[in-house]
């Protein structure tokens, strides 16, 4: 995925909030990153601290929790987990269907990268 | 924007939940709803460099163009050559250059509808960069989204990029003429699109001996 470009906005959107609260620095930002975005978190953690150096978020602590994908089965109705193997690498091969009936289905989460909160200095 | 909770110590700590990607869904959503105003069905072709993209949508508007005014958007990092192609089809075409951007986005498309007299278009269909990877991850907002792969992408196409297959509903597999030469076997690699996402629609085509092409356009539009 494009790493570099969202957390570029990761900053950006921070250090709006950060201005906006009349902050000195920043100390911690809290993502959430969903599965099913395959944002590699180790490339994020890279890029925000490319990104952060000569900002108020310099030095800051990244803290990126991962959220797991779900489904919803568009025959059936059932909810499931979609289980993705660990980050770097790809066995087995995911479905995407229902575990249950095989059919189509939407995603209900895991497509998030959401900024959950930030902690501040005043 | 955020909500103070309370000093902790010496530090404030505030909410923000806000979503990063979200942008590019909303972005592509007024694109949509801009052409749904003017009831424009748009399709979009992403795929890899050299999958036969453009000769599809050739072969697609050869077959259309006397039902549907249709516009044709291409997406290239340089050079002029696909909408001179499609221009020499009979029907208009816009081309967008990237320079080194590997896909198009919602925000460039937008840019392009407000150049389009969308009250004299029927069906716009927009070419991506070719890419198999990175513009699926950024919706434009078109109704349909067809992914073009060929048989000389090798027979593994599918199995190594499961992520792209994953969402995709409408799969081309383009140059089914060539599958002997290249020892694709054609019946494996439907498989492996439809093991990914059984609900993808899979169409066999080949440009060049226009084999399927009349199956995929009765499939693509109407767009209901």
């Amino acid at each position: 995925m494009h790493e570099f470009g969202i957390t570029s906005r990761i900053v950006s959107t921070v250090m709006q909030a950060a201005a906006e609260h009349n902050a000195t620095r920043v100390l911690e930002v809290e993502l959430l990153i969903g599965r099913l975005t395959f944002l590699n978190p180790a490339q994020v953690q890279y890029a925000y601290r490319v990104l952060s150096r000569g900002t108020i978020l310099e030095g800051s602590k990244l803290v990126v929790e991962e959220g797991e994908g779900a489904v919803r089965c568009r025959r059936c109705g059932k909810e499931s987990s979609l289980e993705l193997p660990p980050q770097g690498c790809f066995e087995p091969l995911p479905s995407f269907s229902c575990p249950a009936c095989a059919g189509e289905v939407e995603i209900l989460r895991g497509k998030e990268c959401l900024i959950k909160g930030v902690k501040l200095l005043p | 924007m955020g909500t103070f909770i309370d000093g902790r110590g010496n530090f404030k700590e505030i909410e923000l939940k806000q979503d990063l990607l979200q942008d590019h869904w909303t972005l592509a959503a007024a694109n949509r709803r801009r052409l749904d105003r003017f009831g424009v069905k748009m399709i979009e072709f992403m795929g890899s460099v050299g999958t036969g993209k453009t000769s599809l949508i050739q072969q697609l508007v050869h077959r259309l163009k006397n039902d549907y005014s249709i516009t044709v958007i291409n997406g290239d990092l340089a050079t002029t050559i696909d909408q001179e192609r499609i221009l020499a089809c009979g029907v208009d075409a816009l081309q967008i250059n990237t320079g080194k951007e590997c896909h198009l986005d919602a925000a460039t498309l937008k840019g392009v509808l407000e150049r389009l007299d969308l009250e004299q278009t029927d069906l716009i269909l927009v070419e991506n960069v070719g890419n198999l990877i990175c513009p699926v991850d950024f919706p434009l907002g078109a109704h349909r989204r067809l992914l073009v792969i060929s048989v000389t992408e090798g027979p593994y196409v599918a199995l190594k990029h499961p992520t792209v297959f994953m969402e995709m509903e409408y799969v081309a597999v383009n140059k089914i003429d060539l599958a002997p030469v290249m020892d694709v076997d054609l019946t494996a690699l439907v498989r492996d699109i439809m093991a990914i996402r059984p609900a993808t629609r899979v169409f066999p085509v080949s440009c060049k001996e226009q084999k399927g092409i009349g199956e995929l356009a009765a499939a693509l539009v109407p767009v209901q």
